[in-house]
């Protein structure tokens, strides 16, 4: 990539932030896009139990609406664990949030059932709902189950309801071809983000080395995230990859340059190191990479994920101190450093703690 | 009907191994590296910075099959280093723009957070809490309720 990554925020909104990114790559900037859609945790209802139902819309089809309700999800990643992490049997405070809509229409009308007759039971979790007051003509009630997940799993535990992404607006690349009947520029006409960039000159040769270089990208969310929140989640989420992926390569590294009890020595003594590097942000990467350029040896590069693992109390030695660690924890756990500031204050204790 | 769970399409089953590489035995310096369960997102990314590497040949990545969660990425270097090590240098380089962009970032927010809070908080909704919708818990009640659990 030549020269740094720029950043400019054109419009920052409740729920929507457009932003351009210059010197970057078309695979990075499509890997952001990628990642803010799909791989960013929020809070959906997932399990819904209906009691009574006794309106117009049949069961399923109100739980499928209850399911795209936009739940707020602030924090919920280092907050509340995955169902299936969990070790609780069917749901507890820790994996799921409880929620209750009780609505009766009494009068001669319909009335609007929105998100704000849901009501967040707190514990105690179980299933002791009360029937106090009889169902009348129309009512709806159960307890609903918000569940963090990521949109792979479904498109509701999307934080974003639209990312827009554009660039080469001119279309000078030749990425794509516009098709036209009769005047091409009348039939395809520009688009606000050209204004940004130069347009052609009527004889430019076509530069087939070009490459694109400046990404307009505008992402609006459902509500349940800020638009600060999903981007600065999503580039955490790209670091945390990577990570893993590094995770991944090394431990073969590991192997080989063996001296299990001298590894295990280090990472106990440069344990403590790891908190004085975490306030500048990416401080131990740097370190490490320039470790990485002088002698490639595995156990000089330890440091920064080690003081995870041996803070978590997994003293054994080598290769059994990188499984315990598991790869979300060892990898975000370790960057969520590196990002003090924007997150919660507990964001750290957090992800040291699981 | 063929598809498999879908959250088998992020979460690494019991005893898989993230990360695979297999040395090309016909061509020199070169591997396959099998990550699984994970996709385009971080394939392209990381081929497309290989490729920015001198020492690089090759590199190319794919999904064999939409259905299967893996992804393979193939690497050629010039035998200066291992393929391997070509690897981790591009997600070391990725990373630490990442946490470079993350700063900008930052400071482009908090650069309009205070040029137009104001106008910003005017267009919230019932949910605008608090004073700073866009904070970590702050604002959002719910936020806090989460990490009170």
């Amino acid at each position: 990539m030549d020269g740094a990554a720029i950043v400019r925020i054109r419009e920052l909104k409740k729920d929507s932030v457009n932003f351009v990114l210059e010197n970057v790559d078309l695979a990075f900037a499509n890997s952001l896009r990628r990642v803010v859609m799909a791989d960013i945790p929020s809070i959906a209802i997932d399990m819904v139990e209906i009691d009574a139902n006794t309106t117009v819309l049949p069961d399923e089809f109100i739980a499928h609406r209850l399911g795209m309700v936009p739940l707020i999800s602030a924090n919920c990643d280092d907050a509340m664990r995955y169902t299936r992490d969990c070790t609780c049997p069917a749901g507890c405070p820790i994996c799921s949030i409880w929620l209750q809509l009780s609505v009766t229409c009494t009068d001669d009308r319909t009335i609007d059932v929105t998100s704000d007759n849901l009501e967040v039971v707190p514990g105690p979790f179980g299933m002791s709902m009360s029937m106090d007051d009889a169902p009348e003509e129309l009512t709806k009630r159960g307890p609903y189950f918000g569940h963090p997940g990521i949109a792979k799993e479904h498109a509701k535990w999307s934080p974003c309801s639209a990312v827009s992404f554009e660039y080469d607006p001119h279309n000078k690349l030749r990425h794509t071809t516009h098709w036209f009947e009769v005047d091409e520029r009348a039939e395809w006409p520009l688009g606000p983000n050209a204004e940004e960039e130069e347009a052609p000159r009527e004889d430019q040769p076509f530069d087939f080395n070009a490459k694109p270089n400046k990404f307009y990208m505008e992402v609006e969310t459902d509500g349940s995230l800020g638009a600060q929140e999903v981007i600065m989640k999503g580039l955490a989420e790209l670091q945390t990859k990577l990570a893993n992926l590094i995770l991944g390569i090394k431990p073969d590294l590991d192997m080989i340059a063996g001296g299990d009890g001298q590894a295990a020595g280090a990472w106990g003594t440069d344990g403590g190191n790891w908190n004085a590097s975490e306030t500048a942000a990416g401080g131990a990467w740097g370190a490490a990479t320039a470790q990485d350029a002088t002698s490639p040896a595995w156990a000089n590069t330890a440091p920064p994920f080690g003081g995870g693992s041996s803070r978590r109390g997994a003293a054994s030695p080598g290769r059994a101190a990188w499984s315990s660690s598991p790869p979300g924890g060892g990898g975000g756990g370790g960057w969520g450093g590196a990002q003090t500031g924007w997150g919660s204050p507990n964001r750290e204790t957090n992800g040291w703690a699981t | 009907m063929n598809a498999i769970n879908r959250h088998e399409l992020f979460v690494l089953d019991e005893g898989e191994n993230p990360v695979e590489v297999t040395e090309d035995t016909k061509i020199p310096n070169a591997a396959t590296i099998r990550i699984a369960k994970q996709d385009h997102t971080l394939g392209n990314m990381v081929r497309a910075q290989l490729l920015s590497m001198p020492s690089v040949l090759f590199a190319g990545y794919k999904v064999p099959h939409p259905l299967q969660p893996y992804f393979i990425i193939k690497v050629q270097t010039d035998g200066t280093i291992t393929p391997q090590f070509a690897l981790e240098t591009a997600c070391n380089d990725l990373i630490k723009m990442v946490g470079d962009l993350e700063g900008k970032f930052k400071r482009e927010f908090a650069f309009k957070d205070a040029d137009g809070a104001t106008g910003s908080n005017a267009a919230g909704g019932p949910t605008a809490g608090g004073d700073d919708p866009y904070g970590g818990g702050g604002g959002w009640s719910e936020g806090k309720d989460y990490l009170d659990f």
